[in-house]
């Protein structure tokens, strides 16, 4: 909305903003002989200033006649769009039940839990299950894991494709033809060259490759998960300025949102937890502090049940919150009664 | 001086101030006495009185020399109209409606709902239900006819799966046709844009606010509800810290928006969150200059929620 945009001359741009004239509803209401005046300048040029401001002005309205902004979509258009979306499945039944199939895509899942939860296993299984062919009920796309803690294993990587492979072909008999084709593309070493790995040594690395993140997946257009394991470990201890610290986060998670929504893929972020004295008594939270616990769209919660795990949803805008128990198992995660199915099966 | 008055409430004043500096410089060139001594009269009582600067120039002998010299936005035909008490109320009664939330202990405290013209704030801690009361007044707002809402998305948090819930709820007992036309025509009044910083927002608010211009004269269904979630996410970021241009963009936006409430009888809605304060309590985001701006402010919280008893074990 600024005379710098408009399609004129630099000698009259710059006798309108030396005489005031910054934005073009300043401009709207002036007859043309009164500008020309004003500018010094012949009618005729007055005349096209004028007709430049509106035709800016009509011409950002009429691009979409019932919409307000260019951009916007309707909630109708949206709906369909999203109903045809396909989500990322973790392994456990009970789990994709309770986030209404899956991890959605275009949206920022935060996971948290204590050390020893599951937090990478879970990292690890969404990098294979992504990866899963569409035929078979998966997205079929590519991952991306950054790494801030070294706790990625590629043999434990190895060893979960293998079990996704072994319940998929358990799951689907592949006599029919058309399986014949995609059972050749479920080789656990596919899925492994399908998983980007980013090793991050400093929150520095941490915030250059997030910026570096949207050409990277400008090129590979195929990646629909990117995971950061963990987004907390190199923020807890080199940053002295808290509130600086709040601020970059506050952006790093902007930009994490803007990528998703652009390239309609899913983030999730594995977060730790630390205590917080609230009320009167300790409690345990998600680390980051507050202004974070904004910046996510979901946010699941990964605690000790008694002795088992169970993964709580604490914040969502479309699911309810509710809790469902879930196994690390050697095939990876897995949900309670899968393995009693096996067993009753042998 | 500028400055300070651009950030309080009432726009109209700043654009009286304006205009006696407008008139101070224009004094001081044509050497006028009379205007002179009638502008430091003017200046020194303070008086928000555009009508006794303006009434003293329309008197002046000189009156059309000023005139051409004087800035557009001084000219009369872009004065504000100055409206008595009486007028004021009963523009109140009639056209500043209440826009209903959904929520009855909502629409109960607020009076009615949303009123237009106003900005109201939502404030409160992580998952205590913003999003929620967002997408509820939007399809309640839809439902009643009063107009299109636009619905400014930052953190990816507009659901349209929720949306349909919530229209599903409106009207149990309609039949499974007209059901799914009422979803449509509903769902189809309600526009949402991405927001992912504080350049985009201002952007985006100039460009509605020129369209809204144009489409008064256009006609057609109308913009009746903003809708900012959340707008501490894309502020948050950049005040803080040494420069101080965050904070003049952070009041650049509370501006547009009253102005855009103001000027086209929109309802504004607008989410905050909560950082700690003192002694571990929390209170909402952004500080005391953004407290001014929005006309009402509801803080939301919930009880103790069943993670919180997790943690109790995880510490047993």
């Amino acid at each position: 909305m600024e005379i710098s945009n408009l399609p004129i001359s630099p000698s009259i741009r710059s006798k309108l903003l030396s005489k005031g004239y910054t934005s073009l509803s300043s401009l709207s209401s002036i007859s043309p002989s009164f500008l020309a005046q004003e500018l010094s300048v012949k009618l005729e040029e007055a005349v096209e200033v004028l007709r430049a401001v509106s035709d800016t002005t009509t011409s950002k309205s009429a691009h979409i006649p019932n919409g307000i902004i260019p951009g916007a979509v309707t909630a109708w258009d949206m709906l369909s769009e999203e109903q045809m979306q396909r989500h990322i499945s973790t392994g456990c039944e009970d789990l994709d039940a309770i986030l209404g199939g899956g991890i959605h895509c275009k949206e920022v899942t935060e996971v948290g839990g204590v050390p020893g939860i599951g937090k990478t296993q879970l990292g690890i299984q969404l990098a294979v299950n992504v990866q899963i062919p569409v035929e078979y009920g998966g997205l079929g796309g590519k991952a991306v894991y950054i790494d801030t803690e070294g706790s990625f294993m590629a043999e434990r990587a190895y060893q979960i494709a293998e079990g996704c492979i072994y319940d998929i072909l358990d799951k689907f008999p592949s006599n029919s033809r058309e399986f014949l084709s995609c059972k050749e593309r479920l080789q656990v070493n596919n899925f492994l060259a399908g998983i980007f790995y980013f090793r991050i040594c400093s929150y520095t690395e941490q915030i250059a490759v997030i910026n570096y993140l949207e050409n990277f997946l400008t090129e590979h257009g195929d990646v629909k998960l990117v995971i950061i394991d963990s987004v907390t470990f190199h923020f807890r201890q080199d940053f002295d300025d808290l509130a600086q610290r709040t601020r970059v986060l506050g952006g790093l998670s902007l930009r994490l949102m803007k990528l998703s929504k652009m390239f309609n893929l899913a983030v999730v972020l594995l977060n730790q937890v630390t205590t917080k004295f609230t009320d009167g008594s300790f409690q345990l939270t998600l680390a980051l502090g507050d202004s974070w616990s904004h910046s996510c769209t979901n946010r699941i919660i990964l605690h000790w049940n008694g002795n088992e795990r169970c993964a709580y949803i604490e914040k969502s805008p479309s699911v309810a919150s509710a809790s469902a128990p879930y196994l690390v198992t050697g095939k990876g995660i897995r949900g309670i009664n899968s393995n009693f199915k096996r067993a009753r099966i042998m | 001086m500028h400055a300070y008055y651009l950030a309080r409430k009432d726009w109209k004043r700043s654009i009286l101030l304006i205009k006696c500096q407008v008139v101070q410089k224009v004094a001081s060139e044509s050497d006028n006495e009379s205007a002179g001594t009638k502008r430091k009269k003017a200046k020194a009582e303070e008086s928000w009185g555009d009508w006794q600067v303006e009434d003293d120039l329309m008197m002046d002998t000189e009156k059309e020399d000023f005139k051409s010299r004087l800035a557009p936005d001084v000219t009369p035909n872009r004065q504000l109209p100055w409206l008595t008490g009486i007028e004021l109320l009963s523009d109140t009664n009639q056209n500043k409606h209440f826009l209903p939330t959904g929520l009855e202990g909502i629409d109960a405290l607020l009076g009615g709902g949303l009123r237009q013209g106003q900005v109201t704030e939502i404030v409160g801690p992580s998952s205590s239900g913003k999003t929620q009361v967002c997408l509820s007044s939007a399809t309640h707002v839809v439902d009643r006819n009063f107009g299109m809402v636009l619905y400014l998305d930052t953190s990816n948090s507009f659901s349209p799966f929720r949306i349909s819930c919530f229209v599903n709820q409106l009207h149990p007992s309609l039949p499974k046709e007209l059901k799914e036309t009422s979803l449509q025509t509903i769902m189809s009044n309600i526009y949402c844009q991405s927001v992912f910083d504080i350049f985009a927002l201002l952007d985006l608010l100039h460009h509605v606010e020129t369209t809204l211009k144009h489409t008064v004269k256009l006609g057609g269904s109308k913009l009746c509800l903003l809708i900012v979630d959340s707008v501490s996410s894309v502020i948050a970021p950049v005040i803080g810290g040494k420069n101080s241009q965050g904070w003049c963009m952070m009041a650049s936006v509370g501006v547009l928006l009253k102005r855009i409430a103001y000027e086209h009888n929109i309802a504004v809605l607008v989410t905050n969150h909560m950082v700690g304060g003192e002694n571990g309590t929390l209170k909402p985001a952004l500080g005391e200059s953004w407290k001014g701006i929005p006309h009402i402010r509801l803080l939301l919280s919930h009880g103790f929620r069943s993670y919180c008893q997790f943690c109790d074990w995880q510490l047993k």
